[in-house]
């Protein structure tokens, strides 16, 4: 395969201005996509809802440390048949049909306009001004499945497999810079629309399981089956220095 | 930081307990080297001109490097930062690929194909 010449022009007006605008509307949207959040409030009952599972949870995987009685005693609270909290807190099933919302309307379309917008107009102006052009070679060689792929837009037969036209560039840099952003933006930032499906994890109070019903009955089944194994019963003798005969019998 | 969840892991006999917030925190610190690495091995490797083979390797090479630096940095005591030293290589490998890919198409560009 020859090598192609390529002219130096294509290189400073099309493969620089392409990384360097995806990059800075990755950016843009970051910020735009802040300035459109609205602060979600929440309700009063929601709070409390998921600050009970969040202390059901802690006391499940933390409850060795406690003695055996103060165990018991907490899971009483929850999990008690008359008097327990996941007893006797009824909560209405959440309707599931997210359009009779309309606050979840509008999230759902500023969602729409700072993620698929942007995309498709970006995208679709590369396109249309830096179409056609063959900007650079992968340094790598690659088989020819990969031409649709990496020659989008540019037809040739010939051409070999390893370079890559604007448009194609274009959609490697979308993908590409998306751990640049993490880099400069911090962790949870709006530039990479992957992201958003991931929920934030745990710790957060806001972070509600959609229906509070099926989520008590969980942890209500959760807590019931925990077992509790006290993890400090021997600590008198660790503290004393001499290797502990129980955490032996134990293991 | 928010609650400090604690977990507990039976190993030889003795409890260790850590806290999972300064877990989730030092794998944070270590993506982000991770990243950095990525994308300057890339760059790295896109000026040099390395192709093919030579350029995965030099992946490799780098990926393995930091591994040994993080190692270095966190001395004979490992244990107090990483669960698991083996996890420290292998996790974002992938992902620190895709970068170093990127970077090194971008400067092996720039500097060798015009």
């Amino acid at each position: 395969m020859a090598e192609l010449l390529l002219d130096p022009d294509i290189r400073v007006w099309v493969f620089l201005p392409i990384v360097v605008i995806t990059f800075l509307v990755g950016i843009v949207r970051h910020y735009v996509s802040i300035l459109l959040a609205t602060q979600k409030r929440a309700e009063l009952q929601q709070l409390q809802d998921s600050q009970v599972m969040i202390r059901a949870r802690l006391l499940r995987e933390n409850g060795h440390y406690l003695p055996r009685s103060s165990f018991i005693m907490r899971r009483h609270f929850f999990n008690n048949e008359e008097t327990g909290y996941f007893k006797t807190q009824k909560r209405a099933a959440v309707s599931q049909n997210p359009m009779t919302d309309p606050s979840m309307m509008t999230e759902m379309l500023k969602g729409n306009i700072t993620t698929v917008l942007p995309m498709i107009i970006i995208g679709g102006w590369i396109n249309w001004t830096f179409s056609g052009f063959v900007t650079t070679k992968v340094p790598f060689p690659l088989t020819l499945r990969f031409k649709p792929m990496l020659q989008r837009g540019i037809e040739l037969v010939s051409l070999d497999a390893a370079w890559v036209s604007s448009a194609s560039w274009y959609f490697l840099n979308v993908f590409g810079l998306r751990s640049i952003y993490t880099l400069v933006l911090g962790e949870n930032n709006a530039a990479d629309q992957s992201q958003h499906l991931q929920d934030q994890m745990s710790g957060a109070a806001m972070a509600m399981p959609p229906d509070p019903k099926v989520a008590f009955k969980a942890e209500w089944e959760a807590l019931e089956i925990c077992e509790h194994r006290w993890a400090l019963e021997n600590i008198e003798g660790v503290l004393v220095g001499n290797p502990s005969p129980a955490i032996e019998q134990a293991s | 930081m928010c609650a400090g969840r604690v977990k507990t892991a039976r190993g030889t006999g003795d409890i260790v307990a850590f806290s999972e917030s300064a877990v989730r925190n030092n794998a944070a610190v270590v993506e982000y080297c991770r990243t950095s690495m990525s994308a300057l091995s890339g760059s790295t490797a896109g000026i040099l001109g390395l192709t093919g083979f030579l350029g995965f390797g030099f992946y490799l090479f780098a990926v393995f490097g930091l591994w040994c630096l993080l190692l270095l940095k966190a001395g004979v005591r490992w244990e107090k930062y990483f669960t698991n030293r083996r996890t420290l290589l292998t996790n974002g490998f992938l992902g620190g690929l895709f970068t170093y890919i990127l970077f090194w198409t971008f400067l092996y560009g720039m500097v060798h194909v015009y």
